[in-house]
C-alpha cells in the first residue's frame, strides 16, 4: 500500500499563498487555525538581504508523536500513513499539540467555532464547521477525502509553481524518492526522531 | 544592519521559537495538587497521621481531578483518557489515580468513621501497599507525561519526573509539618531533618537539571537563558530559589528553635509558593523549536 507525502521545492516555492487559503478554502478552518502555512522570514545583512519562504503542514510522521501521546486513540495513523483524528475519542487534553515539535495541531477553543463576523455563521462556515467540535483537536488531514478519490490535496493543485509534490514516499521509482535522492532532500528538525514524511528541497 | 529575526515567533506565519501555550495554568495547578497531595497522604500514612492523610487524599481526588476536569475540551468524555495505559502516560496517571481514591477510601473510613469500616487481614495490607504506589506514581508521572512529549525540548530528560517526585516529596513534608503544628500533635524528630535535607537535594537537582538543559537541543537552551536571564529569571531566582528553597530553609532552621505558628504558615507559604511557580515556569517557559530551511540552519542562522 502506497506511504502518502509530500515533497516541497523551496528552490521553487515563491511565498505566495496559495497552499495557505486553498487549504483554508478546503478545510473550512475556524480563524486563526491553519493547517499549511508559510514561515516567513528575512536573512543577511543589509544591503544583502533576502526573504525565504518555509511552507509548512503537518509532516504525517510515520513515528508520529502526537498519536504516540494521545491517551485516548483518538489520534491514529492510517495504513497509508495519514495521521488523522477521530472527533468522537477526542477529550481535549491537548497532549498532541504538546507532543508535536511542529505546531500543526490545533485545538479548537470555546468560542472558536462563532465565525469571523457578527452576524452569525456565513452558509460556507454553517456547512464547513459541521466538521470541527469545540474543545477538541483538528489537523491537517492530506485532503484524505479527496485523495481517497484518487486527488491530490488542495495545496498541491494549487501551488502556481508546482513546488508541492504529492505521491507514495515509499516507492523507489517514484518521484518523490527520485527527487529527494538526486537534491539532498531533507526533513524539518530531524533531532526529534518523529520521521516525518514531508521533504524539503533545498534552494 | 543584521536583519536575524527575534528569538520568539510572534505568530505563526514568523520565524522563531514558538511558545508553549497548550498546558496552562489550570494543567500547572493539577499537576502542583496532585504532587502535593500524594506526597503528604505518602508521609501521613506512613507515619500514622489520619489528618494529614485525609488532606492529602481530598488535594488529590477532589483538588486535582477538579482542575483537570476545567482544562479538557470534552470533560464528558474523560474515562477515555484511560483506554490506552500501555503507551500513555497520562492513561497509567488515571488509572493511578483510580487505584489511589479507592485505596485511599479504604484506608481512611475506619481512621474517620470508626473501627467497624476496618478490613482485616491481607485486604488492609492489600490497601496499604495500592494506596502507597499509586500515591508515588501520581507524585512523579506528570513529569513523564511532559518528558514523553517530544516537541519542547526543555521537558526532554529524565530528571524532570525525579525533580518532580522531589517537590512532591518536599511540599508534603512541609504541609506534614505544617498540619501536626496547628493542630498541636506530636512532630516525628525526623521530618524537619527530611525538610531540611529535600531543600538541598531539590536545590541541587534544579543546578543538575539546568546544566543538562545547556547540553540540548537549541530550543532547551533558549529557554534555559529565558530562566537565567531573560523573561523569566526574576521568578525563578525570586520565587523558586530565594522564596521557595532558600527562604524556606533558613525558616525551618529557625523555627526548629523557636517553635512559632505564624513561622510554620510563613514556612508553608514559601515552600508551595516556590513549588508552584516552578511548575507554571516548567509550563510556560516550553519553546517548540525554529523551523528553519537546512542552509540555513547548517550556517547557524
Amino acid at each position: 500500500m502506497a506511504r502518502y507525502g509530500m515533497v516541497i521545492d523551496l528552490k521553487r516555492c515563491i511565498g505566495c499563498n496559495s497552499c495557505t487559503l486553498a487549504c483554508k478554502q478546503e478545510n473550512g478552518t475556524p480563524e486563526g487555525v491553519h493547517f499549511a502555512r508559510v514561515v516567513t522570514r528575512e536573512v543577511g545583512t543589509y544591503p544583502a538581504t533576502k526573504r525565504t519562504f518555509l511552507p509548512v503542514l503537518c509532516n504525517h510522521c510515520s513515528d508520529a508523536p502526537c498519536a504516540e501521546a494521545c491517551p485516548t486513540g483518538a489520534t491514529y495513523i492510517r495504513a497509508d500513513g495519514i495521521v488523522m483524528v477521530d472527533r468522537e475519542k477526542c477529550i481535549g487534553c491537548r497532549a498532541c499539540n504538546v507532543a508535536c515539535p511542529y505546531m500543526n495541531r490545533h485545538f479548537v477553543a470555546k468560542g472558536l467555532l462563532m465565525g469571523y463576523g457578527t452576524d452569525g455563521l456565513t452558509p460556507y462556515e454553517a456547512i464547513k464547521f459541521l466538521d470541527f467540535e469545540e474543545g477538541t483537536n483538528i489537523k491537517c488531514t492530506l485532503c484524505a477525502p479527496r485523495v481517497d478519490q484518487g486527488l491530490e490535496p488542495a495545496c498541491v493543485i494549487t501551488c502556481p509553481t508546482d513546488a508541492r509534490i504529492f505521491g507514495d514516499v515509499e516507492d523507489p521509482n517514484g518521484k518523490l524518492q527520485r527527487l529527494v535522492k538526486d537534491r539532498k532532500g531533507w526533513t524539518l528538525s530531524p533531532e526529534y526522531n518523529t520521521k516525518p514524511n514531508v521533504w524539503y528541497l533545498d534552494e | 544592519m543584521t536583519t536575524q529575526s527575534v528569538a520568539i515567533a510572534n505568530h505563526r506565519f514568523a520565524f522563531g521559537y514558538y511558545r508553549q501555550t497548550f498546558w496552562n495554568w489550570l494543567i500547572g495547578t493539577a499537576f502542583f495538587l496532585g504532587g502535593l497531595g500524594a506526597g503528604l497522604f505518602v508521609l501521613a500514612l506512613l507515619t500514622d497521621h489520619t489528618a494529614g492523610m485525609l488532606v492529602g487524599y481530598l488535594i488529590v481526588v477532589v483538588g486535582k481531578n477538579t482542575a483537570h476536569l476545567l482544562f479538557l475540551g470534552r470533560p464528558e468524555r474523560f474515562w477515555r483518557a484511560a483506554m490506552r495505559p500501555d503507551r500513555s502516560w497520562i492513561a497509567r496517571g488515571i488509572w493511578a489515580m483510580g487505584f489511589f481514591a479507592v485505596s485511599g477510601l479504604i484506608l481512611l473510613l475506619p481512621r474517620v468513621l470508626g473501627p467497624a469500616w476496618q478490613l482485616y487481614g491481607w485486604l488492609n495490607g492489600a490497601a496499604t501497599a495500592v494506596a502507597v504506589l499509586s500515591a508515588i506514581v501520581i507524585m512523579f508521572y506528570d513529569g513523564f507525561v511532559m518528558n514523553s512529549s517530544p516537541g519542547v525540548a526543555f521537558w526532554r530528560t529524565r530528571l524532570l519526573p525525579l525533580l518532580l517526585l522531589m517537590y512532591a516529596t518536599l511540599g508534603g513534608t512541609t504541609l506534614s509539618l505544617t498540619i501536626r503544628e496547628l493542630r498541636g500533635e506530636a512532630i516525628p524528630g525526623f521530618l524537619p531533618n527530611l525538610e531540611h535535607g529535600l531543600l538541598v537535594v531539590n536545590f541541587v537537582l534544579l543546578a543538575v537539571y539546568l546544566a543538562r538543559m545547556n547540553r540540548s537541543l537549541p530550543a532547551a537552551r533558549e529557554t534555559l537563558r529565558q530562566w537565567l536571564s531573560g523573561p523569566y529569571a526574576r521568578v525563578f531566582f525570586g520565587l523558586v530559589l530565594l522564596v521557595g528553597l532558600l527562604a524556606t530553609l533558613l525558616l525551618s532552621v529557625v523555627q526548629s528553635r523557636v517553635q512559632a505558628t505564624g513561622l510554620v504558615l510563613l514556612i508553608a507559604a514559601c515552600e508551595l509558593t516556590g513549588d508552584f511557580t516552578l511548575v507554571m515556569v516548567l509550563l510556560k517557559s516550553g519553546l517548540f523549536p525554529r523551523q528553519t530551511a537546512l542552509t540555513y540552519s547548517a550556517r547557524g542562522i
